[in-house]
């Protein structure tokens, strides 16, 4: 065909095209082309399991809302990292035990069949390196490092003998939200984004949110959907340069101009949709639409520039910042929008004692005063805004840490700082169905080992897919020939917490 | 009107009695199969409770002979012949719901239960699962073209035998395919299945003016002539090897590997059979006198994670690359989940837990461990040092030290066997130094266990101090034993190797001890003295033979020097031998009794033997006796081209996989695989993609998509979006952008900043200048915490374990790398300025569109474009700033003005570049 007369032609159906509300066609063909995507079901990724579907992965429309196995508690979880695994002897599991052991060789028995990250030959013991006081009518033990939320201690459910078996921290993160310590699990975000879809069309799912400077030592596949299909990854949201990758218009590409080319792409494919009859073209369609929604919708949800200045003051956020406050408080305002998993990691919570920059006198006292204030914030602004009561907030880190003090390749160090101990960490949840003031599971003596009520990482994750609604063995996808579920053969909902 | 009404009676009582002896007759008669049969329904309902794992009530299912003894109830679950003695059919049908199988399980459906009561009738005969028994030699099938195929020439539809296999299903459903695609479809599909971007201009006009009957065939040997081929072919390789070049979290450093990328690219160009291309990647280093591609070859089993984080079990890292390759082995090659029985025997098929670790006793014997420098490694030697090489190994020979000549050779090019010094244990006031290299302080000792000194009179060392005095030595079974060296310490300002003769007649394995003093370090905690590794073996022997000295320092100077390198296999030598153990549930922290290399039982059903080593292992895959390597790898090729495996789950041909949709035409293409094509991947790419099946046209009817939605029969060919590579590859091509040399370390194109942020890792993402950022996208860096976001968004793999198989979405954030990654601008400002020699802005337009698309436009769509060209220029004409904006840094290097007009270009083809036309193959 000669390009004149092509000319003519565009300039016919040209005619034709202006006098259609092409917009308003393309969303309705779109939400049509999701209904057949989702009457089409199944094409890949899956079988359907007979105990199990309600959750498939539809490839058309892969973030539909779902319904979980039973009516949920929560419906949305903030899961607050610390990386590195913050010191529980310092903070939470009081051991005056440990205070007389102070500055004592470490007898053999505590080191027998142990294996450890840094420690080499014989340590000594370290008391606790905080003052703690109990709080609350519950009476829970909340060390003067957290004075903001040493108020908050009737809030929330203590887990006082969280147990691993990974000791260094890349394994450990990866067990604590994949299930396995080596790559390839899809994140425990991720399960959730495949069970619920997402509430909100115009926001990821799975939201994650770093601060302290580095990436958690497991990286981005701390967040990644494993053999799950990529769309249930965790999107990282950041607060510098664009804060999903890629959301931007170009410079010199205003919001009209994208619209109009938006506009053009969308128009173009029904035509191409004509032509070919592939139902993905519609599915395509729909995704362009969400992606100009989006380029609003995130950079609003991600600025908290205009947020009343006593809620700043309740953070200590500061515009312009990568905090962890400043994330606490964006996962406030995500929750709120409909986002299902909100994943906090801060990083620099390592404390070995190498110097002042990682040690329990100065570096962990500061840590705990940047966290300590906007996670006490976090609870007390969900309750204001009723929403406490359907959002789980988790706190933990990947491990904990040894009653001694380390001496790296054998050599004591200068400082104080704890070695990594997997056999005893606390973690604490709150909000979403989780019982308040309350404390479950001790230690031994001098917090080493856990004694009575013990929960492993398994156990956490059980947890909080029971108070989403799922049965944590029945939220499975079928890949390599068998079913996988987060928990793997593990994990066992912790009832004694559940309100 | 009685008689009329008794007649039609009569006539419906016969027809009734005819209905029902036919079904009847039909439920008596047909024999239920096993495997299609039953097998699923236990798989799915039964046997996570009576299986591998579990045996609830010390009921199994997994075998026959399980079904047929006695429970511990003491009923047996079958017996042949009679349904109502069975127990199993007795539960499944009980009325009791307490009492019914599968316990608190929906009960099965009235079609299952009489599958069941015809199959145990039938005498409950069993069946090997498919993928198990050995290749089929099937006859092609004869069909006839369904009438009514109007516009299809019979013939055309008979020239491949594929096309008969997917003939005789489409019949069955009534469904006729599409005709042939026209040319210009099928030059891009092709292009982008072949060489995974548009062909050369040249190769595109030559094929358009091609009328000839041969000219699609010319075509097609002429891109799988391209060297672009390999790419990307080797692109769809790289997810099974979980290639990067990093070595993994938590600091994720840079990993040199990247010669082994080439090595896959140069195998598929070369079409190196796939039976050597295997057995080079699992055994390279046990052939004959490896050469250097055969050795880079292994790095495929390399690409295991590294985990530098301080206080990582070395033993146990170590450990778990080799679970990784067991698994890769697996999944990659033979198409087979075996992951599992790591744990506990598998739960559907009948490979038991001891069997994994006889399986990983093959892969248990690699001389790498957990080490910082991630050894051993192929030191690339310069033409000249291959030279000198041969120089000294020629000596050697010609005085008759073949073995010295091995061994020298060895030790030169892969700096192995060696002892690491992480492995060494028993120390005081010595440590391993970031759980990596032996450190030694004042007054200290370490020893290196069971070291195998037959033969052996001279070390070898890598190592570095710090600080000048005192002395270092080495002792036998005892820190104060037999004194073997002793060395005066000094200042090594860095890392540097030497050698120390060994004192006494040594033989036998002795723990060695290394003792270090130096009275100026007094207490301090300082370590001045840390070891990398240790090499016994002989002295350079000669010693009073002509040119000894010469010699001697052209092979001292090749081992001391810097060299690049990649990372390969080599195995344990006998003396350093390391025995496999059943590790209990799966845990390496309690391994029980050794075992020997073996297959599993299932796979030795003729009694087959095979050499105890990874080179017999390696040539077993690719064996006839392999039911599962050729299925695998034809099932992988026509999903790479089709858009689904034949057997959709790449990654498991085993009972739980999805069933074959063309069980025979997979059977048929495996045959021919080994026995017509000799193992050429050319050959039967070739064989897909000149069948009639693939040429279709991919357009769809809406019967057509009524009776097959999924497109399961191929009555079209499928629409498939683009890989993130293929994407890439194509912005770039159709926007002139591409710099397409080959090989060499990655480049890094634009990626937004900060994505890279491993601690304790400084490195930093720099993009790569000038046309090094235009590399086609398998040369792009993939670092492993943080990979490339772009390709990521677009479902590529993660490349931190093996993927078998990608599965494609279409999310919104991928609509925003394509309309707004910088990368995707500069194509689109690109592809604008190629336009601009036209003068009228349609044609501009269409010309824009026919280079993205390989199409030309429609007048409808050129409507639309042309629409937004006007409406956006209207803009740019007010808004002088945002052109700058929009073009200025594009055009800096360039003599082109930034003008609304470009700017408004630029819109339009930005728009192009998303079109659903270009993101997918159509």
């Amino acid at each position: 065909m000669s390009i004149d007369k092509l000319v003519k032609e565009a300039q016919m159906v040209s005619l034709t095209h202006q006098t259609r509300r092409l917009f308003l066609k393309d969303l309705t063909l779109g939400l049509g082309g999701l209904a057949l995507g989702s009457l089409m079901g199944t094409a890949c990724g899956r079988k359907p399991n007979a105990i199990n579907q309600d959750i498939l992965f539809d490839p058309m429309n892969p973030l539909s809302p779902r319904i979980p196995h039973y009516v949920a508690k929560a419906k949305s979880v903030i899961y607050i990292h610390l990386a590195g695994a913050p010191s529980q002897l310092e903070l939470f599991d009081y051991k005056p035990e440990l205070a007389k052991l102070d500055k004592k060789t470490c007898p053999p028995s505590l080191l027998e069949g142990k294996q450890f990250a840094f420690i080499r030959g014989v340590p000594t013991m370290l008391g606790p390196q905080a003052n703690f006081k109990q709080r609350g009518e519950s009476g829970a033990w909340v060390s003067d490092h957290l004075p903001h939320f040493a108020n908050l201690a009737d809030e929330v459910s203590f887990l006082k003998a969280v147990y691993t078996d990974q000791f260094n921290h890349a394994p450990a993160q990866l067990m604590m939200h994949t299930g396995s310590a080596r790559f390839g699990r899809p994140s425990m975000g991720s399960w959730i984004t495949y069970g619920l879809g997402s509430e909100n069309s115009d926001l990821p799912g799975f939201v994650v949110l770093n601060s302290g400077g580095v990436d958690p030592d497991g990286g981005k596949h701390l967040w990644g959907s494993g053999f799950l299909p990529s769309v249930y990854q965790g999107v990282q949201c950041r607060s510098k340069g664009d804060p999903v990758l890629f959301l931007s218009d170009p410079k010199g590409i205003n919001r009209n101009l994208r619209k109009a080319s938006i506009k053009a792409i969308n128009n173009i494919n029904h035509i191409a949709h004509e032509e070919f009859q592939d139902p993905e073209i519609l599915s395509r369609i729909a995704q362009y639409e969400m992606a100009f929604r989006m380029q609003v919708s995130v950079p609003d949800v991600m600025s908290i520039d205009k947020e009343p200045e006593y809620i700043h003051q309740m953070y200590g956020t500061k515009l312009g910042e990568t905090s962890l406050a400043n994330n606490l408080l964006l996962a406030r305002k995500l929750v709120e929008k409909g986002v299902r998993y909100v994943q906090l990691y801060d990083w620099g919570w390592d404390s070995h004692g190498t110097s002042h920059n990682d040690d329990l006198e100065v570096s962990f006292v500061n840590k705990c005063r940047s966290m300590d204030k906007p996670v006490s914030a976090l609870l007390l602004d969900l309750k204001q805004r009723g929403l406490l009561d359907e959002t789980l907030v988790v706190w933990g880190g990947e491990f904990g840490r040894t009653p001694m003090q380390e001496n790296r390749n054998g050599v004591p160090l200068k400082f104080a700082g704890r070695d990594h101990n997997p056999d005893a960490f606390t973690m604490w949840m709150a909000g979403g169905g989780i019982k308040k003031g309350y404390s479950h599971g001790q230690t031994d003596e001098i917090g080493y080992t856990g004694v009575e009520g013990r929960t492993s990482i398994f156990d956490i994750q059980a947890t909080i897919l029971n108070q989403l609604g799922f049965d944590h063995e029945q939220l499975t996808y079928q890949f390599q020939g068998r079913p996988f579920r987060l928990t793997d053969v593990h994990g066992e909902v912790i009832k004694e917490i559940i309100a | 009107m009685f008689e009329l009404n008794k007649a039609k009676l009569l006539i419906a009582a016969l027809m009734g009695a005819f209905l029902l002896f036919i079904f009847f007759n039909k439920s008596f008669e047909k024999k239920v199969d096993f495997n299609t049969e039953i097998k699923p329904i236990l798989n799915q309902k039964c046997i996570s409770c009576h299986g591998g794992v579990k045996q609830s009530a010390g009921l199994s299912m997994m075998t026959r002979s399980d079904l047929l003894k006695a429970g511990e109830s003491g009923y047996t679950a079958i017996v042949p012949g009679k349904p109502q003695e069975s127990e199993l059919f007795k539960r499944i049908t009980h009325s009791d719901p307490d009492e019914r199988m599968p316990f608190e399980g929906a009960p099965l459906s009235k079609s299952e239960i009489k599958l069941f009561k015809n199959w145990i009738n039938q005498g409950a005969k069993w069946g090997e699962h498919w993928a198990f028994m050995p290749v089929k030699n099937v006859k092609i099938p004869k069909v006839e073209i369904a009438k009514g195929m109007i516009g299809l020439h019979q013939s055309y539809w008979s020239e491949s035998p594929i096309d008969a296999f997917i003939l005789q299903k489409l019949n069955a459903k009534h469904l006729t395919p599409n005709p042939v695609a026209d040319k210009r479809s099928l030059l891009r599909r092709l292009s982008l299945d072949l060489i995974g971007m548009p062909a050369s201009e040249e190769l595109k006009q030559q094929f358009l003016n091609d009328t000839s009957k041969e000219a699609y065939s010319t075509l097609v040997d002429q891109l799988m002539k391209s060297p672009h081929f390999g790419e990307r072919w080797a692109t769809m390789w790289l997810d099974l090897a979980r290639y990067a070049d990093s070595k993994g979290p938590e600091r994720d450093a840079k990993r040199d590997i990247w010669e082994y990328r080439d090595w896959l690219i140069r195998s598929f160009n070369e079409d190196l059979p796939y039976d050597q291309f295997l057995i080079e990647q699992i055994a390279g280093d046990l052939l004959p006198n490896p050469s250097d591609a055969q050795y880079i070859a292994t790095g495929f089993h390399r690409n295991t994670e590294t985990n530098d984080e301080g206080g990582t079990n070395n033993d146990e890292a170590r450990a778990s690359a080799v679970v990784d390759r067991v698994n890769t082995t697996w999944e990659a090659i033979m198409g087979t989940t075996f992951a599992c029985t790591q744990c506990h025997g598998h739960p559907y098929d009948p490979i038991r837990h001891e069997e994994y670790y006889e399986f990983m006793s093959y892969f248990d014997n690699t001389l790498d461990h957990d080490t910082y420098d991630d050894y051993p490694r192929l030191r690339t030697l310069t033409a000249e040092q291959k030279s000198e090489l041969k120089k000294v190994l020629t000596w050697l020979t010609k005085n008759d030290f073949e073995n010295d000549a091995k061994a020298a050779e060895l030790l030169v090019r892969t700096w192995q066997p060696v002892y690491y010094s992480l492995r060494c244990d028993s120390l005081k006031n010595a440590d391993i130094y970031d759980t990596k290299f032996l450190g030694m302080r004042n007054k200290s000792f370490a020893r290196l266990a069971q070291v195998d000194l037959d033969d052996k009179n001279n070390l070898i060392v890598r190592y570095s101090n710090r600080m000048d005095g005192g002395w270092w030595s080495l002792h036998l079974d005892s820190p104060d034993g037999l004194e073997l060296a002793r060395v005066k310490a000094k200042n090594t300002k860095g890392r540097i190797i030497e050698e120390y003769p060994l004192k006494g007649e040594l033989s036998g394995k002795h723990d060695l001890y290394f003792k270090y003093e130096n009275p100026h370090l007094g207490t301090s905690t300082v370590a001045p003295l840390q070891f990398d590794w240790f090499h016994f073996g002989s002295q350079f022997p000669g010693k009073d033979l002509p040119d000894f000295e010469k010699i001697k320092n052209l092979y001292w100077d090749l081992i001391c020097a810097n060299t690049e390198h990649t990372l390969i296999m080599v195995e344990n030598p006998p003396g350093m031998h390391r025995a496999t153990k059943v590790w209990d549930r799966g845990s390496w922290a309690s391994q029980k009794e050794e075992v020997q290399p073996d297959l599993p039982e299932i796979f030795k059903k003729d009694g087959i033997k095979i050499p105890k080593s990874r080179l017999g292992l390696a040539e077993w895959l690719v064996s006839p006796q392999n039911p599962l390597t050729s299925r695998t790898i034809v099932n992988r090729i026509w999903e790479q081209l089709m858009g689904r495996g034949i057997v959709e789950t790449l990654e498991d041909l085993g009972t739980q996989g999805i069933p074959p949709t063309h069980p025979e035409l997979l059977e048929y293409l495996s045959w021919k695989m080994m026995y017509d094509f000799e193992w050429s991947l050319k050959a039967l790419i070739k064989a897909i993609v000149t069948s009639a099946t693939y040429q279709q046209s991919s357009t769809v009817s809406p019967q057509a998509l009524k009776k097959d939605p999924l497109n399961i029969l191929y009555s079209r060919a499928a629409r498939l979006r683009l890989s993130a590579e293929q994407l890439r590859d194509q912005a770039l091509s159709v926007s002139g952008l591409l710099h397409d040399t080959m090989y060499g370390p990655p480049v890094m194109p634009y990626q937004p900043p900060d994505i890279w942020a491993a601690p304790y890792n400084s490195s930093r993402w720099n993009t790569s200048v000038g046309n090094q950022k235009y590399r086609r996208a398998i040369y792009t860096f993939w670092k492993r915490s943080a990979p490339f976001p772009a390709m990521i968004t677009f479902d590529a793999a993660p490349r931190t374990v093996c993927s078998a198989r990608r599965i494609r979405t279409n999310t919104p954030l991928q609509a925003l790398v394509t309309l707004n990654d910088s990368a995707y601008v500069e194509a689109a400002v690109n592809l604008a300025l190629l336009q601009l020699h036209e003068k009228k802005a349609q044609i501009q337009i269409a010309k824009a569109y026919e280079k993205a698309i390989g199409r030309s436009i429609n007048g409808e769509k050129l409507a639309v474009l042309e629409q937004l060209f006007n409406e956006t220029l209207k803009e740019y004409r007010e808004d002088e700033i945002a052109v700058r904006e929009l073009l200025g840094y594009w055009l800096k290097d360039k003599k082109v003005e930034a003008s609304p007009e470009l700017a408004a270009l630029t819109l339009v083809a930005n728009a192009i570049l998303n079109l659903d036309e270009f993101i997918t193959r159509s």
